[in-house]
């Protein structure tokens, strides 16, 4: 393995992109172009990526750990971690025209058209797995519970996963 | 708000997240609105949305842009490293190591069925997440009419109308997203102060 060229792909994956799943494309590309992974590894990490803790994004860790163990693993966070730090640049920006309503106007936009668009995305998801009423009374109760926030999230995640276990 | 957080504070708050966040980027960002908002009201909500809002715009992961977002707010450099640091390797590390097992036990229906329900469970929480996220520029939205008020609920709408009728390139959603939003808020900053002369 070209550890340089390892890196560098993956780094220039996340830089050009946004999102946990933004790095997708090119890594799929680029991986699968040279032989590094298989589009089996791509599920697989995909799927661990939703269920472990930190952000989405972690799902390239565990595709890199899979295509080229532990070293794979350590050289992925590092690229993961240095393009989020050009949000530094970004604030500055913000804050020379932070005073003008459209400048809250954009910024509130995107947040609009994320939870627009990401609550679109988890119902396709969700409508996925075959959905019937023992799931969605999960996900109702989950919210409700969340609602309350009396109820610390690993704890509706694993009364989920183990009435999964045994129930499902 | 409390301004005196120390370093250990943050980083232990952050590895408390990085540690527990089991269910990805909506779990996680439940945990962080739950812990730096409501629980230790070192961000406000406004404040918050705000970093939300400037988390789209940097490239890769946006939660870790979010991570440095508040750790600069509440550490400085310092505060940057620790969150980074305390959210980033303990979830990494998790990962990995689920990584390793889950490819032993994968073909088990018991551990498909528990997957299909922890999901379940990961959908319900990111809409608290997405709600929380939203609620306070719709509060705001309301305080400055009902046009704006409409405005925003048909950018949000919208976009998923949008996207799943015609799937375009998602920097597309944002830049037609922010415009709109823009341009409501320009329209609805200069009626205002003619209301208030009528």
């Amino acid at each position: 393995m070209n550890w340089l060229l390892f890196f560098w792909t993956v780094f220039k994956a996340v830089l050009f992109s946004t999102g946990g799943f933004g790095p997708l494309p090119s890594l799929h590309a680029d991986f699968i172009a040279r032989g590094w992974a298989t589009e089996r590894q791509f599920t697989e990490s995909l799927a661990i990526g939703q269920i472990t803790p930190g952000p989405n994004g972690l799902w390239v860790a565990s595709l890199c750990y899979l295509v080229a163990g532990v070293p794979g693993a350590v050289l992925s966070c590092i690229a993961m971690l240095l393009p989020p730090l050009l949000i530094l640049v970004v604030e500055l920006c913000y804050l020379k025209i932070a005073g003008r309503a459209e400048t809250q106007g954009a910024l509130d936009g995107i947040v609009l058209v994320i939870v627009g668009f990401n609550t679109l995305l988890l119902a396709k998801l969700f409508l996925g797995l075959g959905i019937d009423l023992q799931l969605a009374m999960i996900a109702v109760a989950s919210a409700a519970l969340a609602l309350t926030r009396k109820v610390p999230a690993i704890l509706i995640l694993f009364v989920a996963a183990a009435l999964g276990y045994f129930l499902g | 708000m409390d301004d005196a957080v120390s370093i250990r504070s943050l980083f232990g708050a952050w590895l408390k997240i990085g540690c527990t966040s089991f269910g990805g980027g909506a779990v996680t960002q439940y945990l962080i609105q739950e812990t730096f908002i409501y629980k230790h009201h070192w961000i406000g909500a406004e404040d918050y949305s705000r970093i939300i809002a400037m988390s789209q715009i940097a490239p890769g992961i946006n939660i870790l842009a979010t991570t440095i977002l508040i750790g600069k707010r509440l550490g400085g450099g310092m505060g940057i490293f620790v969150s980074l640091m305390g959210l980033v390797l303990p979830s990494a590390i998790i990962t990995v190591g689920m990584t390793a097992i889950y490819v032993s036990l994968s073909s088990l229906s018991r551990v498909q069925a528990a997957m299909r329900y922890a999901f379940a469970a990961i959908f319900g929480l990111s809409l608290v997440t997405n709600w929380r996220n939203v609620a306070p520029i719709l509060e705001r939205n309301r305080r400055q009419g009902s046009a704006t008020l409409a405005a925003s609920i048909a950018v949000m709408i919208g976009t998923a109308v949008v996207y799943a009728l015609l799937s375009p390139a998602v920097v597309i959603l944002y830049v037609a997203g922010s415009l709109t939003s823009a341009l409501v808020y320009r329209r609805a900053a200069t009626k205002s102060p003619q209301r208030r002369t009528k």
